[in-house]
């Protein structure tokens, strides 16, 4: 538990390091990136779920972005197998559903079940690769400032910026509770609902009382429910992101409509 | 339950976006008319947010089972801060799951928040967690309603994942079969969100049960069913909109094709240039004698190549210091 815990922390802190390299896709506005993003991701779900090789040729794009932001894609890849387990446990049925052959790779004969099978696994990794260098070339407080420039409530992002405010606080606090419990249970690695209940209610009680000092403090600083943007997170619009959304939603719909199948 | 892009198709995903964001709106000016009077209510959902997220990672034992479960935290954040506020704190856990963590897509995120966010915070509870807990809980009370309202939020989850998997044409399994698998898991599940908010909630009854929002109004039915029919009709309307975009009738040239020859496909003429570039394709072409879809994997992983090449020549280089 206390792994995870830490692991998180990482993660956090590993998000905030790689959002401010001086590469040309980091000085891109959020909203560019995001836009890009939701276009990739809407052509790569429309995709039929038999057409592995147009699927496959989505692949570019993670490819190229990892690049363009100086990212190495081996990490990008690791990340993304996050998302196997839960796509393969669904796209598993369809291996038994659907047994009639697709096409063939001289005498292996490949069915449409296996092939839907393979789709999926593909728009899993890439939807989650293209998730991934949004946020890791963006940062959490510019993609929240993005979101509420393109129209989402003040009230909600600034839930957003809080949440990831205090996030590393209380993750610290739980290692510190899971310590001490570690330390006086023995070897135990599971706590029984009624000790892990208290533990989750200690946590809780500390929680809302560090709220109530947090409400006060920004009260007694003039906070009138308006977050103000830090200035890292300040970026315009500028050519450059038209550009680079004209570009890259162009190549996306290329993909999208031609098919390697056809050429051949 | 984080459902992946993978899962979800583009108008499912569009349906259940639009349903959930106009949700979030709703919750956002009851939220802002209710932080006029409490100014204390923004950093306490931004902390109880970031709570719930670090409880979330702290497993307890499943007696019996060798196996151990965590909180989702719907129930729990609705008992603390009312259902709507209670929304828009999950829906920013997730979204911060879903960024951050990877968890779950970024298209799918209308999915998730229906089916986690608005299922359990504004089904789940008001329907039944208030009417069981009543306004003067007992521990016992406490423990069936969190049982009670856990296992509803799980097994509707369940149902809504099935349905959207469904529409999306993702699974090839029949929607019952379906249904019949992910149910039983949810269930189990289910009875530990209940167990594990009933342990939380009574050892906050017992040590600051001031904490429990016990005198929130009785919702109005009339109101409830007037939005609930609002939403209902705005999915289906979203739903029949998008499944209009996406039909599979011939598309405008298609359909011009079809008006002037009877049929869509159209077959090359036979005469001496046709015949003389399909030769020509014949003979230029990679893989000739191989099925299509193979050749296309193969011309596919040629192209990827390319890029993989020409990626790493576009990566800036960092001097070594």
């Amino acid at each position: 538990m206390r792994e995870r815990l830490t692991r998180a922390i990482d993660r956090l802190e590993a998000a905030e390091r790689t959002d401010r390299c001086p590469t040309l896709l980091h000085r891109l506005d959020g909203r560019s990136k995001l836009l890009v993003t939701l276009v990739y991701l809407v052509a790569l779900l429309s995709v039929p779920l038999t057409q592995l090789s147009d699927t496959l040729l989505f692949a570019v794009y993670p490819f190229l972005t990892a690049s363009i932001g100086g990212f190495r894609y081996s990490p990008i890849l690791r990340r993304s197998l996050i998302v196997v387990p839960f796509v393969a446990f669904i796209g598993l049925f369809d291996i038994f559903q659907e047994r009639e052959t697709l096409f063939r790779i001289g005498p292996l004969a490949v069915s449409v079940g296996w092939t839907m099978f393979a789709v999926l696994l593909l728009r899993g990794l890439l939807s989650v690769q293209a998730l991934l260098l949004l946020i890791d070339s963006t940062g959490y407080p510019r993609l929240c400032r993005s979101l509420q420039q393109l129209g989402v409530s003040e009230a909600f992002t600034t839930q957003l910026l809080f949440v990831h405010r205090y996030l590393c606080l209380l993750l610290r606090e739980s290692i510190a509770l899971s310590m001490a419990i570690d330390a006086r249970s023995f070897g135990r690695s599971n706590y029984p609902l009624r000790i892990w209940g208290t533990l989750i209610c200690q946590l809780l009680l500390r929680t809302f009382d560090r709220a109530e000092r947090i409400g006060r403090a920004m009260t007694a600083r003039g906070f009138t429910g308006r977050m103000p943007a830090l200035p890292y997170t300040r970026t315009r619009w500028r050519t450059a992101d038209t550009l680079y959304v004209v570009g890259w939603s162009a190549v996306i719909v290329g993909l999208r409509f031609v098919s390697p199948e056809r050429l051949l | 339950m984080h459902l992946s892009d993978a899962l979800v198709s583009p108008e499912v995903a569009a349906t259940a976006g639009a349903v959930s964001l106009l949700l979030l709106g709703a919750a956002g000016r009851k939220v802002s008319r209710q932080r006029r009077d409490d100014e204390r209510l923004v950093p306490l959902m931004g902390v109880t947010g970031a709570f719930v997220f670090a409880a979330q990672m702290i497993n307890f034992a499943i007696p019996g089972t060798g196996s151990s479960g965590h909180l989702i935290g719907g129930i729990l954040l609705s008992a603390l801060l009312g259902p709507w506020a209670a929304l828009l704190t999950l829906a920013s856990v997730i979204i911060l799951q879903c960024l951050l963590f990877a968890d779950g897509g970024l298209l799918a995120l209308g999915c998730n928040l229906f089916n986690m966010a608005v299922l359990s915070c504004l089904v789940a509870y008001p329907l039944v967690y208030r009417p069981i807990a009543g306004t003067n809980p007992t521990p016992r009370r406490i423990i069936a309603a969190s049982l009670a309202a856990g296992i509803v939020a799980l097994q509707l989850g369940a149902l809504a994942v099935v349905l959207e998997t469904e529409l999306s044409g993702i699974t090839a399994l029949p929607a019952g079969r379906f249904l019949l698998l992910m149910s039983p898991i949810h269930l189990l599940i289910g009875i530990g969100e209940g167990a594990g908010t009933a342990a939380v909630l009574c050892a906050v009854q017992r040590y600051r049960p001031e904490l429990l929002r016990n005198d929130l109004p009785r919702p109005n039915r009339r109101k409830t069913a007037r939005l609930l029919a609002a939403f209902v009709g705005c999915a289906l309307l979203l739903g029949g909109l998008f499944s209009w975009i996406a039909s599979s009738r011939p598309d405008g040239l298609e359909w011009s094709v079809e008006r002037l020859t009877g049929t869509t496909e159209l077959t090359a003429p036979a005469d001496a240039p046709h015949a003389t570039a399909a030769r020509l394709q014949q003979r230029t072409a990679l893989l000739p004698d191989y099925d299509t879809s193979f050749a296309g994997l193969v011309g596919t992983g040629v192209v990827l190549l390319v890029v993989i090449g020409t990626a790493r020549l576009l990566r800036p280089t960092h001097k070594k210091p």
